[in-house]
């Protein structure tokens, strides 16, 4: 099981009068004519080239070789890259000769990487953080939200931390209100920033009519919570900063990763939640990804989901009779108690999600959120068919 | 030494402290706080506090009052410290907590 | 890739540490109850409790994250535990906002029954001297509508209130037409013992969403002995209105309430069955009113107090079980104080708060035009006590009533925030000031507590409360459920 490749290097690019500069292009069937200058003819058919080419199309995009005495210019994707269609949004690095996916327009689980830098260092931490210069991202994601179709029903910044650079952030936000404004907006974000009161002011007046915060609290405890995040005073700051944030009357949801650390004081977590952060718009409770940090620090974190069970079920049964919206992601059924089954969303990205062969004949798999597939992906003592 | 009558009625008990080392403000709390069992009369002498019981409940008395009250003192000795060392961040936590009340009006 | 730190590397050094305000309650030679501003409770030893309060505990080892879940400690420089108990404490005085939801109209005084501890009724015929009239009820209604709640609910109280069933109904247009213009929404409610009811006072109140409280006392035997009337049959009459208001209505528009007697003391099991046989959806085992037997008796500090926790406590075990075999069946009293245990929400129930919900909470108006602060406040008047009558509707305004010196004292000499032992009570988040009570049986708004059977119930029902929903997991689940 693999993840869809999202990025590689192509192996023919030619961008004759194009520039050299990185840039953003939306695919289009090349039955239409361009929208805009930043669309390019997806060709899928040999007859395509001569649609594109009629059509008035600049660039074109496909898997195979392009034909002699084509004079479009042309980039060709990678082998084994993912298929794409009709909307999508690539970003093309001529110096490099890469190409990365910025947008899928069939996708659920669209989402924008705002920067690799991050104050925290989560010891399971999926993108692990890197110091780099990468403010360009913003700038890309500004050019690639011009193409993105504007009935996208939702989007998710992520990163690192995105409000890394916050003044820029803010502006991204109001330009994603501007130009897509029914899409929903959610920011996975440590919610640090926060705690200053320019930054929540900010935030609020983008006056964004979809837009929520997804913020980890993992324990009630601050020394716990610091551990976990690598960062001393971050439990105290994520606090303060969501209490901020509700002052302003923002969409927040917590999020507690679950693993060897978390789920033995689940249970007091989640009533901590429910007694003290009892307006917050969500919970979700998840299933942890093994990659990144989370390879390295396996010894610390793993656990069988199977052996939080318990804990998980006091939780939710904590914050859902408090009247508290609790979810739990990236948790294959089968290892779910029960009465925690109803409570969990089919929620592992499309691109990284996979069965494995006992999922065959389970009678819950098409309800059923799966497993990652990325990393190296361990699994409980607990995979069976229901 | 058992008191089974319910004619005479049971005797008073008496507990001394040291006037240095017993605050009498904790010792007036506790006397406060045993009045459904005894009532307690608190006097001075010789850098003792001594306190007198005579308890009102014949269920109540003798060593176990005794020991009900000294528990009763201990606590307050306790609550004592507790309210010097947090008196003032409860004050602020009130301020903090009206002062936002005040905003919203 | 940089290296990871250990644990050690994020703990606070004991010298950083600090102890937030907390309360604490010895419930036996080792074992503490112990609280933070806001009402979160946790059990200790003492040995616990002492090296809470030393600051002798250390990240790991158990207590420091108890102790820190709990708000009862904080590291010097965060704020965040600071700012969750000044949020928190907000939220659990924010009904001061909506000051006074609750509204009694006494439209009568005369009832047709003869319990004999009831203090508000008249065997009379005589409608001039006992019925409230309509200018009474008109300038009712403007000062109630004053009150800056949103919501207002107006209950017809009495005697019996369905003997002057036209007023009721003159009152329920009247007042809907004027709460439109301020804005106001409006709920009635009738307290009635239903002996009177016909179709012409269910049409009226299916028309115009009016609820029905009555009384069911227990079992046929135990409820007619506590309430007599010609011919014995308030049960039957109870009973049979019960089900025609359900019938027509709906079932949720009637709840019942029991007196609580002596005589009650040894049946809860026979009271809850009946309440269940009646389909009712739950039961309130309220306490003993000491109004009628403090009065004559001087008595205030009996056995009562302790008996009823028995009564309680089998009660709600009782009812528990019942839950648990699959029927949805609260204990409201249970409930109400399981809702101030568990969130910060404000509750509506102006018998339980500090400052106290007198006045602030509700307002009774007479049927002679006097207000009073409660309907308790009433009961002391009519036996020759009038403490607590604030003013009248000819000559006061909702201003004056609720400015006046006695309300202000009333309510200022009885908080409990700063009342000896309940400003260090570990249950006072979670309990209220009762200056009428304490009036009536110690002559002392205030009381002292120690004495006043009051706070023994209090803490015995908090305590047992605490004790179902840490120690024994199913009936917490079920509990929990109540309150949500």
């Amino acid at each position: 099981m693999k993840p869809l490749v999202l990025l590689g290097r192509s192996p023919e690019l030619e961008l004759t009068g194009l520039g050299t500069q990185r840039q953003c292009w939306r695919l289009q069937s090349p039955h239409s004519i361009p929208a805009s200058d930043r669309d390019a003819a997806l060709i899928a058919h040999h007859h395509d080239w001569e649609l594109a080419r009629a059509n008035g199309y600049q660039l074109a995009i496909g898997r195979d070789a392009r034909p002699d005495g084509i004079s479009l210019s042309y980039i060709r994707l990678p082998g084994g890259f993912a298929a794409l269609g009709d909307g999508d949004v690539v970003g093309v690095y001529p110096q490099s000769g890469r190409v990365r996916v910025l947008y899928r327009r069939s996708s659920r689980h669209n989402f924008f990487l705002v920067t690799e830098r991050c104050n925290n260092y989560c010891l399971m931490c999926s993108q692990p953080p890197r110091k780099v210069d990468d403010g360009w991202l913003i700038e890309e994601i500004a050019e690639a939200l011009a193409l993105v179709d504007p009935a996208t029903p939702a989007l998710t910044f992520t990163g690192g931390e995105p409000l890394t650079e916050w003044r820029r952030f803010v502006g991204l936000l109001e330009l994603t209100r501007d130009l897509l404004p029914d899409t929903a907006v959610h920011v996975l974000t440590n919610g640090r920033a926060f705690a200053a009161a320019e930054v929540a002011k900010a935030w609020a007046a983008v006056g964004h009519p979809k837009l929520s915060a997804g913020i980890p609290i993992y324990a009630a405890v601050d020394h716990m919570h610091d551990y976990v995040v690598q960062a001393k005073g971050a439990f105290d700051q994520t606090v303060l900063g969501v209490l901020r944030l509700k002052d302003h009357g923002q969409r927040v949801e917590i999020r507690v990763v679950l693993h060897a650390l978390t789920a033995a004081r689940l249970p007091e977590t989640c009533s901590w939640i429910a007694r003290n952060l009892p307006f917050v718009d969500h919970v979700a409770l998840m299933g942890m990804e093994h990659t990144g940090f989370a390879i390295a620090n396996d010894d610390l974190l793993w656990i069988d989901p199977l052996d939080y069970q318990q804990q998980l079920k006091a939780g939710i049964e904590v914050l859902a009779t408090a009247g508290i919206n609790v979810s739990v992601y990236n948790l294959p059924l089968c290892v779910l108690d029960p009465s925690v089954r109803p409570f969990a969303v089919q929620s592992i990205s499309d691109w990284k999600n996979a069965y494995v062969p006992e999922c065959d004949g389970c009678s819950a798999r098409g309800d059923c959120a799966g497993f990652f597939s990325t990393g190296r992906p361990k699994f409980s003592r607990g995979i069976a068919a229901i | 030494m058992t008191m089974n009558s319910t004619q005479a009625s049971p005797p008073d008990i008496v507990v001394d402290f040291s006037a240095s080392t017993q605050s009498l403000g904790a010792l007036r709390e506790a006397a406060y706080r045993v009045i459904g069992q005894a009532a307690c009369h608190i006097d001075e002498a010789d850098g003792r506090y001594v306190c007198r019981l005579s308890p009102s409940q014949p269920r109540l008395h003798g060593e176990e009052l005794r020991s009900h009250f000294l528990n009763l003192v201990t606590d307050e000795n306790l609550r004592e410290k507790v309210s010097g060392e947090t008196d003032r961040l409860r004050d602020v936590i009130v301020a903090l907590a009206f002062g936002s009340l005040a905003q919203e009006q | 890739m940089a290296g990871f730190a250990s644990p050690d590397a994020f703990c606070p050094e004991t010298s950083a540490l600090q102890l937030l305000p907390i309360r604490f309650e010895r419930l036996d030679a080792d074992r503490f109850l112990v609280g933070n501003m806001v009402g979160d409770l946790a059990e200790m030893t003492a040995a616990e409790l002492d090296r809470l309060c030393t600051l002798d505990i250390a990240p790991g080892d158990g207590l420091y994250e108890r102790a820190f879940e709990k708000l009862f400690i904080g590291a010097v420089d965060e704020r965040a535990q600071q700012q969750l108990l000044a949020l928190r404490l907000r939220s659990r005085l924010s009904f001061l906002r909506a000051a006074t939801p609750l509204h009694l109209f006494v439209v009568t005084l005369r009832c047709e029954h003869t319990c004999p501890y009831c203090q508000v009724s008249r065997q009379s015929k005589d409608r001039v001297r006992y019925d409230m009239d309509q200018a009474t009820a008109s300038k009712a209604i403007d000062i109630a509508l004053c009150a800056p709640a949103p919501l207002i609910k107006i209950e017809f109280q009495g005697g019996e209130p369905l003997l002057n069933f036209d007023l009721i109904r003159w009152i329920v247009v009247t007042a809907k037409q004027r709460a439109v213009r301020r804005g106001k929404q409006l709920q009635f409610v009738i307290a009635t013992n239903l002996a009177l009811l016909t179709d012409e006072v269910l049409d009226f109140c299916a028309e115009h969403d009016v609820l029905f409280s009555t009384s069911l006392d227990g079992p046929r035997d135990l409820h007619n002995r506590n309430r007599p009337r010609r011919g014995q049959n308030s049960y039957e009459l109870a009973v049979a209105g019960i089900a025609r208001i359900k019938e027509r209505l709906g079932a949720d528009r009637v709840g019942a309430l029991m007196t609580t007697t002596e005589a009650s003391l040894g049946r809860v099991e026979e009271i809850v069955d009946e309440y269940l046989r009646q389909g009712l959806d739950g039961i309130f085992l309220r306490p003993l009113s000491p109004y009628g037997f403090a009065m004559t008796t001087k008595q205030f500090h009996k056995y009562c107090g302790q008996d009823w926790l028995r009564f309680w406590k089998q009660g709600l075990r009782y009812i528990l079980d019942i839950n648990k075999s699959g029927r949805r069946f609260p204990e409201f009293y249970s409930t109400l104080m399981l809702r101030r245990m568990l969130s910060d929400e404000p509750i509506g129930y102006v018998d339980l708060r500090s400052p106290a919900g007198i006045g602030l909470g509700a307002l009774v108006y007479n049927y002679d035009g006097t207000v009073y602060a409660s309907d308790e406040a009433r009961m002391l008047a009519e036996m020759g006590d009038r403490s607590f009558a604030l003013g009248n509707v000819d000559e006061h305004s909702y201003r004056d009533l609720v400015l006046s010196d006695t309300l202000v004292s009333a309510v200022a000499d009885s908080l409990t925030q700063t009342a000896p032992q309940c400003s260090s009570c570990v249950f006072e988040p979670h309990c209220g000031a009762d200056p009428v009570y304490h009036h009536a049986t110690q002559n002392d708004v205030l009381g002292i507590k120690p004495l006043s059977e009051f706070c023994l119930r209090q803490k015995g029902v908090l305590t047992h409360l605490f004790e179902l929903l840490e120690h024994s997991p199913e009936d917490a689940a079920i509990l929990r459920s109540w309150a949500s």
